[in-house]
């Protein structure tokens, strides 16, 4: 799709309409706009995988707070809507900061409580609301002074669009620039994107007080528009509205939740000639929908015209050198990360039992063990995925024991997982270059504007991704979706992703698993050469071949405690090692912790 | 003074028994299947009007009705499940809700023009002179509510504890992969579980339909109630739903008696509300479990 000039002409079009259509389907076009703000919000929101389900309460605050305020203090609704706009932003920080630790179903749930809460206050608090009854003669839209107030359908359109067309814009820039991809990286695969330094929390709360000013905005203009208010507008209903448009739409497309808003805003009033009937096919329609289409009108059309991707452009891909190592928080002193007395208890378990071992600065230390031996569960903790029952991680001096896992990035700490993991629905090279999220240094506002600087530095990203794929000989299959690459690839594609962020310690769960020996040969080149960088690696592995030909040190683990640590050819002898490894123990390293 | 006070916990607790029952079904639903039911007030709607028709205009007996009732919900949320959830099974969580909002919507239309929108009430046959035991008086269809909801309460944790498929349902509620590895038929399970789900729903209906109004959109605020429990209970804890339940049916007896009857329903969201500051995992705070 060439999209400025598809845009413009979407544009044109709306901009004549209302001069050939009468004032009913004007009227829909207007509300057809008013919700658009709301649900061009929830689809922010939706793109990083939340739900919200109480979307309406933020769009109602917004309308009675500028109802209110221009009706009892004579407020211009102008400045009423800036106001609606940052008390519904304010509230839905707050909530967000009380529910977005918890995310997903808890989410849903708690904000459709508190839309009903809303409900509820707006219906009870007679002395300013007059509750059931609603406020008549809300003063209609002005400009800031009564001299500008509007006063035809066509006057209400035109602004209306205007605000849509803004709302379209930002959401389009946001979606695309490096807060877009954070969050499709939140919802595809949050353990990844916090380990590659994406707050899920932060990006999801930051897309919660956009989704609430617009809401708000688009119920202060509703308020105006309607000139009335009624706790109606509280109810579960318009929420439902909202999702179907977001979902029937296409969630997380940029198009989407304007095209759901007018087909839903229409859909409801052709079906005004089934009389009794409207509802019942309404929803019998909304259920074939989603049983069709669960992905949108927007995507089913994308699908139809397939569209072949545009050919990527020829770049010089930048040094190695300039790659790996080099952008991670330079390292200080001679040990890179230090582990101590790590102990970690599941219940009666004792997963890791007082284990202490350091990384020296551009070593490769393996950590090997049979299987229940604690070693990922070793990982687990030094990345801030779990927290030790007792013990310290410190690198360059850092505590980073009770970080969570993005700000353990941040730190220069960054993990490859076990299994192959990777965000499945985004081509290789939007893989890698969400992996580049704590290297962007644009802010928010930076990104709205699409400021000099922030283009820029996205370029400096989408550079830096490609040379990475080229690392580890993916270039050629940059733009293939990487769900569809084979497990091999995935791998090398996870390893492109843990270099993302620029790490100055790599930490590796398995990376040969389900690799075949030519690919295996390849991994432990790449590691190499990654340590070559500057970078500290640390390896845990089964493949023994792997183990021996790269690391230099290795540290052995057998249910939970540390039994050994040398050079290769000392781990090889040692008799303890053997025997974990023989199992003339017992075997009983299978029934310990699977961690 | 305190005798009002243990009326209105007993009148809670009646009612309370109502929504732990809808909450058991919902968080069954979503710890097994992780789908947010949200035509759950819909077979709750469902089982009352099936009662008032087959009660009240066909004129079967009252107790018989009410199982029929319950056991035709049942079936109704297995055709659900079979036929709208798992075509759906494997798409993003918000997938399957929407279907279940849609699902609402028709079946709430299909009641207005089944049964019309005016409320009704169904003539149980229970006398209507209060019970007086000291200084607490309860009417007899109350009593029966109370005493039916716990029988189904403890006959659920019997099914969940005991039987085989109630196993295969924990099994798979700890992990479905697993399950069906150790071969669990998952398929059969998922519909076991909405089916069960769906009638204690209906159950609910069965009756609290037979004190309270029943009209189509009586689904609205028991669904309400019913998120309100699970998230209380915290989300897929069968212990946690029987208790959020109940403490929801005290605090909004107590509440509507001395703070006001108007914020009545929001008593269970302010407790929400409240509670995520505190205890985020739900009032047992262990979140993935199935008891």
């Amino acid at each position: 799709m060439k999209r400025p000039p598809s845009a413009l002409v979407v544009l044109a079009v709306l901009a004549v309409l209302p001069l050939i259509l009468d004032d009913y389907y004007v009227h829909l076009l207007i509300m057809a706009g008013i919700f658009f703000l709301p649900v061009a919000g929830m689809n922010l929101l939706l793109a990083g995988g939340q739900l919200t389900l109480g979307h309406t309460a933020f769009f109602g605050i917004g309308a009675y707070t500028s109802g209110l305020l221009a009706l009892h203090w004579g407020v211009s609704p102008l400045y009423g809507m800036v106001i609606a706009a940052a008390l519904s932003a304010l509230v839905g920080y707050l909530l967000g900061k009380v529910t977005l630790r918890l995310r997903g179903a808890y989410f849903v749930l708690v904000t459709i409580g508190f839309a009903e809460v809303i409900r509820l206050i707006a219906t009870n608090w007679i002395d300013l609301t007059q509750g059931p009854l609603g406020l008549p003669g809300v003063p209609p839209f002005d400009l800031g002074r009564a001299s500008f107030t509007l006063t035809t359908k066509r006057q209400y359109y035109y602004l209306m669009l205007v605000f849509a067309a803004l709302t379209y814009a930002l959401c389009a820039r946001l979606l695309r620039s490096r807060f877009g991809r954070a969050l499709v990286a939140v919802r595809q695969n949050e353990s990844l994107a916090e380990s590659v330094g994406v707050s899920a929390y932060r990006v999801t709360l930051v897309a919660m007080v956009v989704a609430c000013a617009l809401a708000g905005i688009g119920g202060s203009y509703y308020g105006h528009y309607t000139m009335f208010l009624s706790p109606e507008v509280f109810s579960f209903y318009n929420t439902v509205t909202m999702v179907v448009m977001v979902v029937g739409g296409g969630q997380a497309t940029v198009a989407g939740p304007a095209v759901g808003a007018v087909v839903f805003t229409f859909l409801p009033e052709l079906l005004r000639m089934a009389v009794f009937y409207r509802m019942l096919l309404y929803g019998i329609i909304l259920l074939l929908a989603v049983m069709f289409m669960p992905r949108g009108i927007v995507d089913a059309l994308q699908r139809l015209r397939r569209r072949t991707p545009p050919p990527l452009p020829e770049s010089t891909a930048p040094p190695v050198d300039a790659l790996v190592g080099g952008v991670g928080a330079a390292g200080r002193g001679d040990t890179a990360l230090r582990v101590q007395n790590v102990t970690v208890r599941f219940g009666g378990l004792t997963a890791v039992d007082d284990v202490t071992f350091a990384l020296a600065r551009s070593e490769i230390l393996a950590l090997i063990g049979p299987n229940g031996a604690g070693k990922t569960t070793v990982f687990n903790v030094i990345t801030g995925f779990l927290t030790p029952t007792a013990g310290r991680v410190l690198a360059d001096g850092v505590d980073l024991t009770r970080l969570p896992p993005h700000e353990v990035c941040r730190h220069g700490l960054v993990r490859m997982f076990q299994k192959a993991s990777v965000f499945p629905e985004r081509t290789a090279l939007e893989n890698v270059t969400i992996a580049g999220h704590r290297l962007g240094r644009a802010g928010f506002w930076a990104l709205v504007f699409d400021t000099e600087a922030a283009r820029r530095e996205e370029a400096a990203l989408a550079t830096r991704a490609r040379g990475l794929l080229a690392f580890t000989g993916l270039a050629d299959r940059a733009l293939e979706v990487a769900g569809n690459l084979s497990l091999g690839e995935q791998r090398l594609l996870g390893l492109a992703i843990a270099l993302g962020p620029g790490p100055s310690v790599l930490l590796l769960d398995e990376p040969a698993a389900g690799l075949n020996p030519a690919e295996t040969q390849r991994t432990m080149t790449l590691i190499q050469e990654i340590r070559r960088q500057g970078v500290s690696v640390l390896l845990v592995e089964h493949d023994m071949k792997m183990v021996m030909g790269v690391s230099d040190r290795i540290v052995v683990l057998n249910q939970g405690k540390k039994i050994a640590e040398g050079r290769p050819v000392e781990i090889q002898r040692d008799p303890e090692v053997i025997r974990a490894y023989l199992g003339s123990g017992g075997g009983s390293g299978e029934a310990d912790a699977r961690a | 003074m305190l005798a009002e006070l243990v009326q209105h916990v007993v009148n809670g607790l009646i009612i309370g028994g109502g929504y732990a029952l809808m909450g058991i079904g919902l968080t069954l639903i979503f710890g097994i299947m992780r789908v947010v039911n949200f035509a759950h007030g819909e077979f709750y709607m469902l089982g009352a009007f099936l009662l008032f028709s087959l009660f009240g205009t066909l004129g079967i007996n009252f107790f018989v009705a009410s199982l029929v009732a319950i056991a035709a919900v049942g079936v109704a949320g297995a055709v659900v499940e079979r036929v709208i959830l798992r075509p759906l099974r494997g798409q993003a969580m918000e997938i399957p809700m929407l279907a279940t909002v849609a699902l609402s919507v028709i079946l709430q239309n299909a009641a207005i023009l089944a049964w019309d929108p005016s409320p009704k009430t169904i003539r149980h046959p229970f006398s209507p002179i209060p019970l007086v035991l000291g200084p607490i008086h309860v009417v007899a269809i109350r009593v029966f509510a109370g005493v039916a909801a716990v029988a189904l309460i403890i006959g659920s944790h019997f099914f969940i504890q005991k039987t085989r498929l109630g196993k295969a349902m924990r099994a798979t509620f700890q992990d479905g992969e697993m399950a069906r590895l150790v071969g669990v038929d998952v398929d059969r399970v998922y519909m076991a579980t909405f089916s069960f789900g769906a009638a204690l729903a209906g159950a609910a209906g069965v009756l609290l339909g037979s004190i309270f109004w029943v009209y189509p959109a009586m689904g609205d605020q028991a669904a309400m109630k019913s998120f309100a429990v699970v998230i209380m209970g915290g989300l897929g804890d069968f212990l946690g739903a029987i208790v959020g339940g109940l403490l929801l049916g005290v605090a909004e007896s107590l509440g509507a008696a001395y703070i006001s009857s108007g914020y009545k329903d929001a008593i269970g969201f302010i407790v929400i509300i409240l509670l995520l500051l505190f205890r985020p995992a739900g009032l047992f705070g262990r979140r993935d479990r199935l008891r």
